[in-house]
């Protein structure tokens, strides 16, 4: 490579981004390249944050043991590292750091989902009544926890609110598939104006809540509103997890079809997809994944907004490649944003919603501003 | 078979592998020999209370951090905050290096405590109880918790009688007084305390009777509420505001100012963690507020 | 998967519509309808507007349910599922809208969406597709920017890719459906896509295109079905069917076909210099 001169070697660097080939219609390369540039960033983003916070630690020499430590071969912390070091990596910031980068995965993946599903680059997983339902079923469990639903508290104590928070989500997104859904085929525009219906109903409920509620509860429900990575632990990222990674890993199958789906439900058909399916595997996998994000984590939002699109306007639509790389950036984004969050006003923390709504919420008025000269929707 | 069932087979080993693995991941804590922490020299104190209490005994040099509600001494207050104590960072208590941590009950949240105590750091809780028997139980606890019960004891001892003396010169002053302790009033809502609050206790101890003694908890007040409480005087904390403002825009509060309180404007504000700490001050709040009503009263 | 009703007098390479009727709810729109196409040639379905074409195509391409029968390439439509039907046939519809900015090259690859080949093959057959029909260096243009004319020429393009060699060798032969394909077209580009679909059928394949205007139809359909009321009026070659008398009964209005002198013959409104009348 040395003995290229300097504009030979930047029209290889280009080449190699795949940018002349996007000239030429073909955007597949650049999308691949966005890929890997992602992956780097990800796993640099982890690291960074790993490494932040008000306590300096040495994360680079810890990490050789991390294996060791799941493999439960490890007792107390390794050799020559304090303990309070490896409780602060180990048991505080890598269980948020991957909790952020599940949930991050998860919130964007959805959104590129949805957005595919309804042919519409302005929709987010909160569409189909899964955010609207678990907040309601958080509210719940907050507000009567110790009075008419005492029995249940009891019964599954620190996981009562965050498994309502799941079971409000799937049952409210049940019942908007339901109502939108005849003779075996969905209309997207049902559910949409359903899903403004049934957001409506499920608000005044959680209003009425908040009435009856008390100081403590009320603290407890904006937190829970605005969406929170504190508090992560190992036990949050074991109740996630497993149903993050298999929607994750189910999600690529979709591509195919949500990519014909562009056509026109008619068109897709034409070409060779069961459209029905796919909405119903769609539907599924969005509600199970955002219900589990939102019940460990709050209420986030825009993430399913911001970054699906964000990753069309460089790589293009295919969602071959719209979805990975969704997964990838979501987690990277969710990620600075909570380190953004404990360090801002450290020693206090600032609930994760309030940074994603600020820089979401500009960027949102963007998308609708820029879109094609302000002609519908 | 074909190629899409491959690969569906094996991303779903792939989910069920990881989530396998996950699962034979640590649930179990780390261990760690607990400290013993009679010897603490680097002392974090959580509760306004847990605070005065550690200066009472005058062992406030091993003191390195308090949190957000130790306001008290001033020496207190200079000392680094880690935080609010019902919203504790672990990394912020952490990163004081602490060899004891003092805990009032009601510290949180639950994910915090536990991380601190598999931390290894030693761990005291100290019991909240609003009343006189659990003032000198704290002090006994954080006596024994600093290994200096020696001193601990006298101090115990003294603010038993101490407490016991308020009292009773309390029970002529306030004796019948209905009086409303309103936490907030935002938003034109009007937050009680029924029983069972740090507000509950004090009261009885001024002897003054808690005019909305039928719930526990805080709760929110309906006008009707208000009505049949007819409390005779308001008790609010301080927050720094000047005093005469307040009772204005309190009673201007339709359902309040038809209470006997609000007919005759009767407010009585003090500081927070003064009256309702449940530390070495109270005997001087409970002689302050037992005046004060009968002040009000006359 | 495929569930085979042969009848035994039919060949692979005919459509064989029989007794067709498709309702909405207890509504009628086709009724008793049957015919017989062949692969190879250009049918025409021409009828006045609520005579039920489209429904009609829709049966066809398996869209929507039908009572009776309809069989492609040997195959019951109802039988089949999307992907077998997609090998079978492709559609072009009237117009459409893209929601997001997928350029051209994009567009006209989702007619691959169900093939299995790598990636060199697609960008030749998309290029390929281009060529035919004349949108060659249009890769990378977006396609919501394109003229009506440019956007349906891509979807052609589209579905050519999606149903390229009309006369496969290991196959029957596959077929075009076309739904009013050129309405929204200049004069240019509504003879240019004829031409392509009529290319199509010459090469072997089977076209069935639901048309608008009936000179077109003339110039190009080899045969035409008229509908009326959901029901079939004529169907046969296109010399007997494309008649004065015919076509005004079919359309309820005088029609007449004027005759030039070694040119194309014309439909028009009867009468003479003045508007027409009733």
């Amino acid at each position: 490579m040395s003995d290229l001169t300097i504009p030979e070697r930047a029209f290889l660097s280009l080449k190699w981004l795949g940018l002349q080939e996007a000239r030429q219609g073909n955007r597949e390369p650049l999308a691949r390249a966005v890929i890997g540039v992602l992956v780097v960033a990800t796993l640099a983003i982890m690291l960074a944050s790993l490494a932040t916070g008000p306590i300096a630690v040495p994360v680079l020499e810890l990490l050789p043991h991390v294996p060791a430590y799941f493999l439960s071969a490890l007792e107390g912390a390794p050799e020559g590292v304090t303990l309070r070091d490896w409780i602060v990596v180990m048991e505080i910031r890598l269980p948020r750091v991957v909790l952020g980068a599940l949930v991050g995965a998860a919130l964007a993946v959805s959104g590129a989902v949805m957005q595919g599903l309804f042919r519409n680059p302005l929709a987010d997983p909160g569409i189909i009544g899964v955010s609207a339902g678990a907040g309601f079923g958080a509210a719940l469990f907050i507000v009567l926890g110790n009075a008419a639903l005492a029995p249940l508290m009891a019964l599954f104590g620190i996981y009562a609110v965050p498994l309502a928070a799941f079971a409000g989500g799937l049952i409210t997104t049940l019942l908007l598939y339901r109502i939108g859904t005849r003779s075996g085929i969905t209309s997207v525009a049902t559910l949409l104006l359903a899903g403004i219906a049934l957001g409506a109903l499920t608000g005044a409920m959680t209003g009425l809540l908040v009435y009856v509620a008390d100081d403590q509860q009320l603290r407890d429900l904006q937190f829970w509103g605005l969406g929170s990575l504190a508090g992560s632990n190992w036990d949050k990222v074991l109740s996630a997890a497993p149903i993050i990674l298999a929607m994750l890993l189910g999600v690529p199958f979709l591509s195919r079809g949500l990519n014909a789906l562009t056509l026109g439900e008619a068109a897709a058909a034409h070409v060779g997809i069961r459209v029905q399916r796919l909405k119903n595997i769609s539907i599924l996998l969005v509600a199970a994944a955002t219900g589990a994000s939102v019940a460990v984590s709050g209420g986030i939002g825009f993430v399913g907004i911001v970054v699906p699109h964000l990753l069309r306007l460089t790589m293009g639509p295919d969602h071959r490649y719209l979805l990975p790389a969704s997964a990838l950036l979501g987690a990277c984004l969710l990620i600075a944003a909570d380190t953004l969050a404990r360090t801002i006003v450290a020693p206090a923390e600032m609930p994760i919603g309030i940074i994603t709504a600020f820089a979401g919420a500009p960027f949102f008025l963007w998308i609708l501003l820029r879109r094609r000269g302000l002609t519908g929707l | 078979m074909t190629v899409r069932k491959r690969n569906h087979i094996c991303s779903l080993t792939a989910a069920l592998a990881l989530t396998a693995a996950a699962m034979l991941a640590p649930s179990r804590p780390i261990l760690a020999e607990p400290a013993r922490g009679q010897d603490a020299s680097r002392v974090v104190a959580i509760g306004g209370s847990v605070t005065e209490i550690v200066f009472a005994l005058g062992e406030q040099d091993r003191l390195i951090a308090r949190d957000t509600t130790s306001t008290y001494p001033a020496q207190a207050a200079a000392l680094p905050d880690v935080g609010y104590i019902r919203a504790l960072s672990p990394e912020g208590v952490l990163s004081v290096d602490p060899d004891l941590i003092l805990m009032l009950d009601g510290s949180g949240p639950q994910e915090t405590v536990d991380v601190l105590k598999k931390s290894g750091i030693a761990i005291a809780g100290v019991p909240e109880d609003f009343s006189s028997a659990g003032i000198v139980h704290k002090v006994r606890t954080v006596g024994e918790a600093l290994g200096v019960s020696d001193k601990a004891e006298p101090l115990a001892l003294k603010l038993e009688a101490d407490l016991a003396a308020a009292r009773s010169e309390a029970e002529g002053q306030a004796a019948g007084t209905r009086v409303l302790f309103i936490l907030s009033t935002k938003g034109g809502r009007i937050l009680a305390s029924g029983s069972g609050t740090a507000a509950d206790g004090i009261l009885k101890l001024a002897g003054a009777t808690n005019a909305v003694a039928d719930f526990t908890g805080y709760k929110q007040l309906s006008d009707e509420a208000i009505l049949s409480a007819a409390p005779d005087v308001v008790l609010m904390m301080d927050r720094g505001g000047d005093h005469g403002a307040g009772a204005e825009e309190l009673f201007s509060h339709p359902a309040l100012a038809q209470t006997p309180a609000g007919k005759n404007k009767r407010l009585i504000k003090m500081g927070g963690q003064y009256l309702l700490g449940f530390g070495p001050r109270t005997a001087e709040a409970i002689r302050d507020l037992a005046q004060q009503l009968a002040a009000i009263r006359s | 998967m495929l569930h085979q009703s042969i009848t035994a007098a039919v060949s692979t390479s005919a459509l064989v519509v029989d007794r067709v009727g498709v309702a909405a709810g207890k509504v009628p729109i086709v009724r008793d309808l049957s015919f017989r196409a062949e692969a190879g040639r250009m049918l025409a379905i021409i009828g006045p507007s609520g005579s039920g074409k489209t429904t009609l195509l829709r049966a066809m391409t398996g869209e929507v349910s039908y009572s009776g029968s309809v069989v492609l390439a040997g195959y019951e439509v109802r039988g089949l599922g999307p992907e077998a039907l997609a090998t079978l046939r492709g559609v072009l519809p009237q117009a459409s809208q893209i929601s997001f900015p997928l350029n051209v090259s994009e567009v006209v690859g989702l007619g691959l969406t169900g093939e299995r080949r790598g990636r060199r093959h697609r960008h030749l057959r998309i290029a390929e597709a281009l060529a035919r029909v004349g949108l060659t260096g249009f890769e990378s243009r977006v396609y919501q920017d394109l003229s009506g004319g440019e956007q349906q020429r891509v979807q052609l393009a589209r579905v050519l890719c999606q149903v390229w060699e009309p006369l496969p060798l290991d196959g029957p032969p596959r077929w075009l459906f076309l739904d009013e394909p050129v309405s929204s077209l200049d004069i240019r580009h509504q003879v240019q896509i004829m031409r392509l679909a009529q290319d199509y059928a010459r090469r072997g394949g089977g076209v069935i295109a639901v048309m608008h205007d009936l000179n077109l139809t003339a110039a190009f359909a080899d045969e035409v079905l008229v509908m009326r009321g959901g029901e079939r009026l004529a169907f046969g070659q296109r010399e007997e069917v494309i008649t004065a008398k015919l076509l005004s009964e079919a359309y309820d209005f005088p029609l007449e076909i004027l005759k030039r002198e070694g040119a194309r013959s014309v439909i028009v409104p009867a009468g003479g210099e003045e508007a027409p009348g009733p």
